[in-house]
């Protein structure tokens, strides 16, 4: 049976693909929100970004000082299966990555806060693996996501009362924006958020990371209500007047996405999992007769 | 809004002229310095120890650079950018006792930070966040490096700044934060959004 071997130049590539340029639907978003943009000072956050964009392509290098956290989505089916020790490739590329300064050695202790030096470490990078049985092709997905947009973070396990169902969801969308206000200029906007409606509290946190890490970011969510609501929500956020960079101005996210799964009838568990502008990721489909499909 | 260029050291007149919203490009040393660097700050301040560099009319720089070693034993800036700022709010008042004029970073401080600035002549500037390739070209050189031993994001880096920026004024010391307006102004109109 085929199975999926010498996958590291495949791995490394992608790492140094994400760690000097942002997947270029954001990029696109970036230079709309420019030709709308009213604000003087907003006007010249967003051509910095934009500048700094281009200037780590060329140089190639990496065009944040931070790489973030990286986590590896990975999915798989019946004849598609990886059989190298995925795991072990990744680790040593971004031990590499690190040592070519392409990554700046950041993983450390999470309580002494010891530096490994090289972005090793246990945990690092994070994977979510997906079997789905009849995918032709073997699917990986790196997002390096920024920690200051962490720190904007919510999880809140709600109650059914409190989402206002038949208020139009209100507490919900009440919920979102004040957290997204409370981020203020901390996440470095303009980014997008994620936000997992569902499961229990590792679900939604998971599912929220993950819309915002891999779906291209000017995407329609394929079910109408989600949406709509992706739509009223992120047009509302950008009424607020946050700002690139926290600063003021008509762009304060590029996008909102939810990602959403079946509850207990008795919870309501909502995540919201901040990106920042600098959206470093990227994704290859590779198939059992050698093609190579890039998909961010 | 003004366009300036100040060189470190900083006096602080020059501090007071500047307002909310001004445009400003930095001269001279810079040090960065984050979560665990304000706590050594802290701890030779407990200990009575002498600490590594002079304070006085300094800017610190919210920020942990890339990093090449040389064959020298010095070390090649790659690339620097701001990091969020709130963290180091805890340590304010340590910050204003120093002496340090300026704070680079993202995000902004706090309260205690902009009562301060009024008291003590500071000012915060806001740079633009992920912009480590751009805001590179403003350094010459790595001058020095202590405190290596946190780690390289955590360690104070002394770094040469020519023409540093663009940083925006984000708080100044006559009592206005960008961050603080914007933050209640945005609250009434989520109040009219969603009721």
């Amino acid at each position: 049976m085929f199975c999926f071997t010498d996958l590291y130049e495949h791995v490394y590539n992608m790492i140094h693909r994400s760690a000097t340029s942002i997947s270029q639907d954001v990029r696109k978003l970036l230079e709309l929100a420019l030709s709308h943009e009213s604000n003087a000072t907003a006007k010249s956050m967003l051509s910095a970004m934009l500048m700094n964009e281009e200037m780590a392509r060329e140089k190639e290098k990496p065009l944040c000082q931070s790489p973030g956290f990286p986590t590896v989505y990975v999915s798989f089916g019946n004849r598609s299966i990886p059989c190298c020790d995925l795991k072990k490739v990744w680790s040593d590329a971004i031990i590499e990555g690190t040592n070519n300064q392409l990554l700046r050695p950041s993983m450390v202790h999470p309580l002494t806060r010891d530096n490994s030096g090289d972005n090793s470490g246990p945990g690092v990078p994070n994977f979510e693996f997906d079997y789905i049985p009849d995918q032709e092709y073997l699917e990986m997905l790196v997002s390096f996501k920024g920690c200051g947009a962490e720190l904007a973070n919510a999880m809140q396990i709600f109650t059914v009362a409190k989402l206002e169902r038949d208020n139009d969801y209100a507490g919900l969308k009440r919920w979102v924006l004040d957290t997204v206000i409370k981020g203020g200029g901390k996440p470095c906007p303009p980014g997008g958020i994620g936000i997992g409606i569902g499961g229990q509290m590792d679900v939604a946190c998971k599912l929220a990371r993950k819309a915002i890490s891999t779906r291209t970011w000017d995407d329609h969510n394929p079910d109408p209500m989600y949406d709509v609501l992706e739509q009223e929500l992120l047009e509302n956020i950008n009424r607020l007047g946050i700002g690139p960079a926290g600063t003021g101005g008509d762009t304060t996210l590029l996008a909102v996405k939810i990602g959403a799964v079946s509850t207990h009838t008795a919870i309501v568990p909502l995540a919201i999992s901040f990106h920042c502008w600098a959206a470093r990721r990227a994704g290859i489909r590779l198939y059992p007769d050698g093609r190579k499909e890039t998909i961010l | 809004m003004a366009e300036k260029i100040l060189n470190i050291p900083l006096k602080k007149e020059e501090i007071r002229a500047l307002r909310v919203g001004d445009v400003v490009y930095l001269n001279g040393p810079i040090f960065t310095s984050r979560d665990m660097g304000h706590f050594m700050i802290k701890k030779y301040l407990e200990e009575n120890r002498p600490l590594p560099v002079e304070f006085e009319g300094s800017a610190i720089f919210h920020a942990g650079p890339v990093v090449k070693k040389k064959e020298d034993g010095g070390y090649d800036l790659v690339v620097i950018g701001p990091t969020t700022s709130i963290r180091m709010e805890p340590y304010h008042k340590m910050v204003a006792d120093l002496g340090v004029r300026a704070i680079i970073g993202k995000g902004g401080l706090g309260d205690g930070s902009l009562k301060q600035f009024q008291e003590y002549g500071q000012v915060y500037f806001q740079a633009p966040p992920g912009c480590a390739v751009l805001l590179s070209e403003g350094i010459a050189n790595i001058e020095d490096v202590h405190w290596l031993e946190l780690g390289v994001p955590e360690a104070l880096w002394v770094l040469a700044a020519v023409n540093f920026g663009p940083l925006v004024v984000g708080m100044d010391s006559h009592g206005v934060s960008i961050y603080k307006e914007l933050e209640e102004k945005a609250k009434k109109r989520r109040e009219e959004i969603y009721r």
